[in-house]
């Protein structure tokens, strides 16, 4: 059936139309041009209201599109991008992400777990994260996306999936949404292909915006997506934007790509069940990160962190920006717990990969791979199940080492990883010392012991063969051990432990080792111990720390601690010192070198010997420490907070006079003095001025305005300056010229400063650099800034602030810098949680996002909150008053029992039973604060699909309380017992007088609308009480009282664990479960209440009382309407009644022909009344007739006599006009 | 958080507030022969516990011991009788780092004593002189959302000086006597210098007699520096002298200007204060040297809010002749947001 092809217009080319259309086309572009000249009416104003109300609209569509301005608080350096991958089931998400992963990398990763990090371009990293079909990961990753990567099969159409996730990205801040079309093979027709496209792009694109990016995958080739196509969508991800979402770019979070576990094994073998403390590894997003701060892990909880270090990045970006893109090495793909990126994760171990071919190169050279890698030996120490070895970093003497015989062990101990090492772990070792002291009790088990302290000891561990007996005699029970091996090395670093200590001190340690307290009280003069507070530094030194310091001298601030016998150690000596305790193994595959680091048993010592050497003249060197730092500015960061991370040391004996003006005693030290000290903000100096001396009080001479004032702001500079600016005038009145006096100036200058003369040129200089800025500003301010409006000078005081925040702590060293500004986004950092529980341990599967949230200050709290809230329209039942509902808010998800309510008009919250279906209502729920203005949404269930759409509603934080104010209606109810005129007794609606004391005034109401007060309580019976109405109460009314009652909310806040489900079934939590739910698994049917129950209505007749007059009233009323004295009569007595008459045959015959006589006389009768009044009808009619008649005559007449009238009256009248026209 | 100790009572407990951190005070006192919180404290912490909702507090029998469970701050109509060992500066310190996180504006009447010469002084409806007291005093403050950062960094110079001598139950001739002497000293550094005298009578006038001056250096950058001086109270200590009084202020405010910065060293506590509850931004200020009471307020909030002030040090110039050594402080706000507004 071809259609046949139908004749095209052919356009005209000579001739008349077409000269006529030429016409017109020349014709058209003058009059574009002179449009206005040639029809001005068309432009000029019509109405003046219509012009405003146009410019009104225009400038409303110009302010709608500002944004309120935000401080840009980017970090140079960010994140990477999380891209999620979500989709439902089977769609090809782990396919894309392979397909991904190798488009930017060049490599193959068989399976995804976990999030994997890649460098995707010169200044781009991207985490890709797989999102399973389970809605806990799916509301989790919503938080933390960046992009979301939503995957659609074409061939099926959407599945509800995707529209619950865009839900969750709703209400947590919307995410960039890219939906990726999969299976377009299965299409055999093109129409049909083209057709669904269109229809999924126009639905997807009413979800998210008009014009969001759908991408087309069109079909598999071997497996994988085209590469063509990946490409292409790898470059959308490239150069994709991001806008800040409001609750991210205030909580710091972090997406965990790894986690180790650190509790002690021991314990972990006497109590399986004991909790873990675990480190979780991942690059900070968000803001920054405070240490020791709150954090929830979602499906977990909330903990507090013990500790935060930076480790660097093991993904980093290229170093060099070049112009082409990324070579080989630098595009670096770290996925710890898929098992790529140099690690491969197992229970207790962690396997290092990395070709052959590379190692010797790494040696030489150190590149980003390399750092990685040795980033993370660094940091993999910390993994050991036998020691908690994060705090681990094997040291020995680098220098000693040859990389030619133990490559890999030259690269675990490089320099520069051991220091860093070192310097991130902190921990509270006071602590640690304590359960230590306990533990060591046993004899048995202080080997063990030596292992635990090793590892307390942070960045340092000395390695080298023990002997185990000489251990056992020298230690003494109680204390940590002290061996003594004067011919053993010793290799500190500047840990400050005690257990290098010397033995000669060891009676001093043990009082130190006790609480610093007492210290203070036996009056030691500075013996404390203290190691480096995380983050925050401790507040105190220690006597190691100065023996430091003396180091310091020699290596400039760098502690680099070498003893001569160091390089006695050897590789060997530590290969040995592993496989004699049998925890290290290594494996020489052909490929790969393997190593296997099961936990290292490390070894710690003490050297006496080397540590008396040192600690010699430690006063004499302790005191010239304290003279050089006395030269440089005191440390006032270290008076105020005490030691700070950069190792800098201070004399104890000398904290009394820092700085001369700082007379700040440290707080340990004086804590007993002042701890109750008067409690007062007024600063009454001790050594104030002698304000009567002239060279004192010239001493603030220029503070006053009477003073000297700064070059660039005295006056008669400024003057000068204006003169310059404006001196040449001539004033047109007087003829004068004014000249700006240049000369003048230039003497005043070298009169000013003659002793400047040195550097006069450079001064002069930057004068006028000066001066011409100076100028530039006011010539801008003047004719820049006119029609600046207030969202501009915003716009700009928030550029201003942003440059500030990035400059004010750039050049700070990082180890510094975190105590000011917390660990700040970008940063890859590893985060230490104590008292996990152990299923997070068990119960780990990496497919499974662990997200930590920051919580801000006071968000640990639980508290009220009132929310909005309205149903889902999609979710096919409301939702009942006082059911469990688990809720997505902040980054918590937790169920709860939520109270719905309405707000009346005079603003009460009135208590609902259901939530309306399509209105908004009020939400009362016991959780954590959350700040204002959070969404949340709410599900039912976290496992299984019992909805069809499971997001049941979703909502906004309005208000946090510590009490509630929702209430319901009481309807008590009373009954009248004794009517007086407009006051009765009412009883029932109370039980004692107390409670009528209560509603004193309270207004009552009756069922027939009488209004009424309660008045006062009555003595008996017990809850009666006397009332006032408006007008007379009939006993049977029932009276009303409408009054509100408080109701509580159910204190339910209960975390969704679903992280510590156990493999397989994390998606099965169920909580609390609803009244419905419970009847139903119970199979309890609901018994209704019998008064509920419809019953055939049974009606009482209902008597009414006779009608009473009294007797006034009565004699006063008219006869007709009095009530007529009607006596009942009695019964006719016997002798009174009349018998009944027996009718003789005869006579019976006459009553009946009378009887018809009579009724035929009747008949005629009627018969003749009828033709009477027929006859009579007749008549009337025709007299009818006869009357309109006569009317109709009568009026005729009338007429006539009248009109004969009228014009009689006429000619009067014209006759007596006539009569007065001739008069005049 | 735990502590040891009555010193820095209000800093903890307010801070314990604004963070929501609970807080444990031991060893109140323990040693002394009247041991547990005095009476002025219970008094500080039941004004707390009248704008907040929600707080719970925990004293042991000898009140050596407090636990402090902070609530949402609430605000609103509040009138307290504050206990007279302590004059209202001491309670209204702590109402101003509190009043702009609050739910409702802030609207406090404090009763007690007004001037007493150990805590600030305020400005009155009716002056009460320690001991006995009977002044009042009326605090109205707006709630903020979030605080911008703060940038004072360059103080300006002196342009005028305000005060006011006050005089009550004794002869309204104190209040002139101190102004004369006052000006003797001030005269010197600047001319445009007006000393208010005000004598209250009758029902204003408190319970006790006494006398004081209140002195404010205003700069050209809007900046002020404060200083003030009471008399004793009656029957405690050595009498003053007037004359002695108008001095002793003045030169007390020249140590105040010596010491420099843009807030005086009285609310160098509430400066930082806001400056750590302000966005995460940088936020500078430039104080004098700090005072013990600010030093203390700075552990505290590294404790509280783990927030840590860059410290530097700016030495005066050779030449100028501007006071002593200035400290400029810096640091990142908490990002911190008043959680108890409600929004519509």
């Amino acid at each position: 059936m071809e259609k046949k092809e139908q004749k095209r217009h052919q356009h005209k080319h000579s001739g008349p139309k077409a000269q006529k259309k030429n016409r017109k086309k020349e014709q058209g572009t003058e009059q574009g041009q002179d449009e206005r000249k040639r029809n001005p009416r068309a432009f000029s104003v019509q109405s003046a209201v219509r012009m405003a109300r146009t410019f009104h609209r225009a400038q409303d569509i110009k302010t709608k599109k500002h944004h309120i301005p935000l401080v840009d608080r980017t970090p140079l350096e960010p994140p990477p991008v999380v891209v999620v991958v979500m989709g439902p089931p089977k769609v090809g998400k782990s396919t894309l992400i392979r397909c991904l992963i190798k488009n930017y990398t060049r490599q193959k990763l068989s399976d995804i777990c976990g999030p994997v990090t890649i460098v995707s371009g010169k200044k781009r990293r991207l985490t890709l994260i797989e999102c399973n079909n389970d809605i806990n990961s799916m509301i989790d990753l919503a938080k933390v996306a960046d992009l979301v990567l939503m995957l659609i099969d074409a061939s099926f159409g959407f599945e509800m999936e995707t529209f619950e996730f865009l839900n969750i990205c709703q209400v947590h801040g919307f995410p960039r949404v890219m939906g990726v079309l999969t299976h377009l093979d299965t299409f055999k027709n093109n129409k049909t292909l083209s057709k669904t496209k269109k229809r999924l792009k126009h639905r997807f694109w009413t979800e998210v915006y008009q014009g969001a990016k759908l991408f087309y995958l069109s079909g598999m080739v071997y497996g994988e997506y085209q590469t063509q196509e990946v490409k292409n969508l790898g470059r959308f991800i490239s150069v994709m934007k991001f806008r800040p979402l409001v609750w991210r770019t205030s909580h710091p979070y972090v997406v965990a790509d790894r986690m180790e576990d650190l509790t002690d094994p021991e314990t972990i073998r006497l109590d399986p069940k004991c909790d873990r403390t675990v480190s979780l590894y991942g690059y900070l997003r968000g803001t920054f990160l405070k240490n020791k701060c709150q954090v929830h892990i979602p499906g977990v909880g909330d903990f507090s962190v013990a500790d935060v270090s930076f480790l660097p990045d093991p993904c980093p970006l290229p170093e060099v920006i070049k112009k082409r893109a990324l070579n080989v090495k630098e595009r670096l793909l770290y996925a710890p717990l898929a098992g790529v990126g140099g690690l491969v994760y197992d229970k207790d171990a962690v396997y290092i990969d990395m070709p052959s071919g590379h190692a010797s190169q790494q040696q030489e050279e150190v590149r980003p791979t390399t750092e990685l890698v040795q980033s993370l030996i660094g940091t993999q120490a910390t993994l050991d199940a036998k020691m908690a070895a994060s705090k681990v970093s094997l040291f020995t003497g680098t220098a000693a080492l040859t990389p030619e015989e133990n490559p890999m062990e030259s690269r675990e101990w490089d320099e520069k990883a051991q220091r860093e090492r070192r310097r991130a772990v902190f921990a509270d070792e006071d602590e640690e010392d304590d359960d230590e002291e306990e533990e060591e009790s046993d004899e048995e088990e202080e080997e063990e012991e030596e292992e635990e302290e090793d590892e307390d000891e942070e960045g340092l561990i000395t390695l080298k063969k023990e002997d185990e007996k000489a251990v056992e005699t020298a230690a003494p029970p109680v204390k940590k051990q002290k061996i003594e091996e004067p011919m053993e090395m010793p290799a500190f670093a500047d840990s400050d432990d005690e257990l290098e200590k010397s033995e000669g001190e060891e009676s001093e340690e043990e009082e130190e080792g006790d609480e610093e307290n007492e210290e203070m009280e036996e009056g030691e003069p500075a013996k404390r111990s203290s190691g480096p507070d995380s983050g925050l530094c401790s507040e105190e030194d220690d006597e190691d720390e100065e023996e430091d310091s003396d180091m310091d001298e020699d290596a400039d601030g760098i502690v680099k601690f070498k003893h001569p016998e160091e390089e006695k150690i050897d590789t060997e000596d530590a290969e040995m010192a592993y496989e004699t305790t049998g925890t290290l193994s290594m494996i020489y595959p052909s490929d790969y070198i393997k190593y296997v680091f099961f936990l290292v048993c490390f070894f710690w010592d003490v050297f006496v010997e080397g540590a008396l050497r040192w600690k010699e003249d430690l006063s004499k060197k302790a005191s010239e420490a304290y003279l050089r730092h006395q030269l440089a500015a005191p440390n006032l960061r270290k008076l105020v907070y005490g030691t700070v991370a950069e190792e800098e040391e201070e004399d104890s004996n000398d904290e009394e006079e820092l700085g001369g003006l700082f007379k700040v005693s440290r707080p340990e030290r004086s804590k007993k003095v002042r701890a109750d000290a008067m409690d007062c903000s007024r600063f009454h100096p001790d050594s104030s001025h002698d304000w009567d001396q002239e060279e004192v009080r010239s001493s603030i001479r220029d503070c006053f305005v009477t003073g000297k004032w700064e070059e660039d702001k005295d006056a008669a500079t400024l003057l000068k300056e204006d003169d310059e600016l404006y001196g040449d005038f001539e004033d047109l009145e007087t003829g004068e010229v004014h000249k700006a006096k240049t000369g003048n100036k230039d003497k005043e200058e070298e009169e000013e400063a003659p002793q400047v003369k040195l550097d006069d040129d450079e001064v002069q200089k930057n004068k006028r650099l000066e001066k011409k800025r100076r100028l530039k500003e006011r010539f801008d301010a003047q004719y820049d800034d006119g029609d600046a409006t207030y969202f501009d000078d915003l716009k700009e005081e928030m550029q201003k602030q942003a440059e500030l925040n990035r400059q004010e702590f750039e050049d700070v060293d990082d180890e510094v810098r975190v105590q000011y500004e917390g660990f700040r986004p970008g940063m890859y950092v590893r985060v230490e949680i104590p008292a996990l529980p152990c299923e997070f341990v068990t119960n780990f599967d990496p497919h499974y996002p662990i997200v930590l949230g920051g919580l801000g200050p006071s968000e640990g709290n639980v508290g009220y909150l009132q929310m909005r809230l309205k149903k889902h329209r999609w979710h096919s039942r409301i939702l009942k008053t006082r059911d469990p509902l688990i809720l997505s808010l902040g980054w918590r998800r937790f169920q709860t029992m939520p109270l719905y309510y309405i707000e009346d008009h005079n603003g009460r919250h009135r208590l609902l039973k259901y939530t309306p279906e399509h209105m908004h209502c009020g939400a009362t729920i016991w959780g954590p604060i959350t700040p204002q203005g959070t969404g949340f949404l709410a599900v039912q269930t976290v496992g299984g699909f019992k909805a069809n759409f499971r997001i049941a509603a979703t909502g906004v934080v309005l208000d946090l309380d510590k009490s509630v104010t929702i209430v319901k209606k009481l309807k008590l109810i009373g009954y009248p017992y004794k009517i007086f005129k407009n006051t009765c007794f009412i009883q029932g609606m109370f039980n004692t007088v107390l409670e009528v004391a209560k509603f004193e005034g309270a207004s009552v109401r009756t069922v027939s609308g009488i209004k009424g007060q309660i008045k006062k309580a009555l003595r008996t019976p017990p809850g009666a009480f006397r009332a006032t109405f408006e007008d007379r109460l009939l006993m049977s009314d029932i009276v009303f009282l409408r009054s509100w009652y408080p109701v509580s909310v159910p204190q339910l806040y209960n975390p969704v664990t679903s992280l510590l489900m156990p493999v397989g079934q994390k998606d099965t939590w169920a909580g609390m479960r609803t009244l419905g739910q419970l009847k139903h698994d119970l199979g309890i049917r609901n018994k209704p209440n019998q008064d509920s129950l419809y019953k055939p209505v049974v009606r009482q007749v209902r008597h009414f009382n006779t009608l009473h007059i009294p007797k006034e009233l009565q004699k006063a009323l008219p006869f007709k309407n009095k009530p007529k004295q009607m006596q009942a009569k009695g019964k006719t007595p016997r002798d009174l009644q009349r018998p009944a008459v027996i009718r003789e045959p005869h006579e019976k015959k006459v009553a009946a022909l009378l009887d018809a006589l009579s009724s035929v006389y009747a008949y005629k009768n009627k018969k003749a009344k009828a033709e009477q009044h027929a006859k009579h009808k007749e008549f009337l009619k025709q007299k009818e007739k006869q009357d309109a008649e006569r009317q109709k005559r009568l009026k005729e007449e009338r007429k006539k006599t009248y009109r004969a009238m009228g014009q009689k009256e006429k000619k009067k009248l014209k006759s007596s006009l006539k009569g007065a026209s001739k008069d005049n | 958080m735990e502590f040891e100790g009555c010193n820095c009572f209000r800093q903890r407990l307010v801070l314990s507030t604004l963070s929501g951190k609970r807080v444990k005070i031991r060893n109140i006192r323990s040693k002394d022969d009247n041991p547990g919180l005095r009476d002025f404290e219970a008094s500080f912490i039941r004004l707390l516990d009248k704008v907040t909702n929600g707080t719970r507090i925990e004293i042991n029998q000898t009140g050596t011991v407090l636990f402090y469970q902070p609530g949402l701050l609430y605000g609103g109509s509040v009138e307290h009788e504050c206990n007279v060992q302590r004059s209202i500066g001491y309670y209204l310190e702590a109402l101003l780092m509190l009043a702009p996180f609050m739910k409702t504006p802030l609207r406090a009447v404090l009763k007690g004593v007004t001037n007493d010469p150990t805590d600030p002084s305020v400005s009155v409806l009716k002056r009460g002189m320690a001991p006995a007291g009977g002044g009042e005093v009326l605090f109205t403050c707006p709630v903020r959302r979030s605080m911008k950062p703060v940038h004072l960094t360059e103080p300006g110079k002196i342009k005028r000086i305000r005060g006011t001598a006050f005089s009550v139950r004794v002869s309204p001739q104190m209040a002139n006597r101190i102004v004369d002497s006052a000006r003797s000293i001030l005269n010197k550094f600047i001319p445009d210098i007006y000393i208010y005298t005000d004598h209250m009578k009758g029902a204003s006038s408190g319970k006790s007699p006494g006398f004081g001056l209140t002195l404010v250096a205003e700069t050209v950058n809007g900046t002020f520096l404060g200083a003030e001086v009471v008399s004793t109270p009656q029957g405690q200590g050595d009498p003053v002298l007037p004359e002695d009084l108008g001095r002793n202020c003045a030169k007390l405010l020249l140590e105040e200007v010596y010491r420099g910065g843009c807030v005086d060293s009285t609310n160098q506590s509430l400066s930082l204060l806001y400056m750590t509850l302000g966005q995460q931004d940088v936020s500078k200020t430039l104080l004098g040297p700090l005072s013990p009471y600010t030093v203390e307020f700075l552990r505290h909030i590294r404790d509280f809010f783990q927030i840590m002030f860059k410290i530097e040090q700016q030495k005066p110039g050779e030449d100028e002749q501007k006071g002593g050594e200035k400290v400029l402080m810096t640091c990142v706000g908490a990002g911190y947001s008043n959680i108890n507004k409600t929004i519509k």
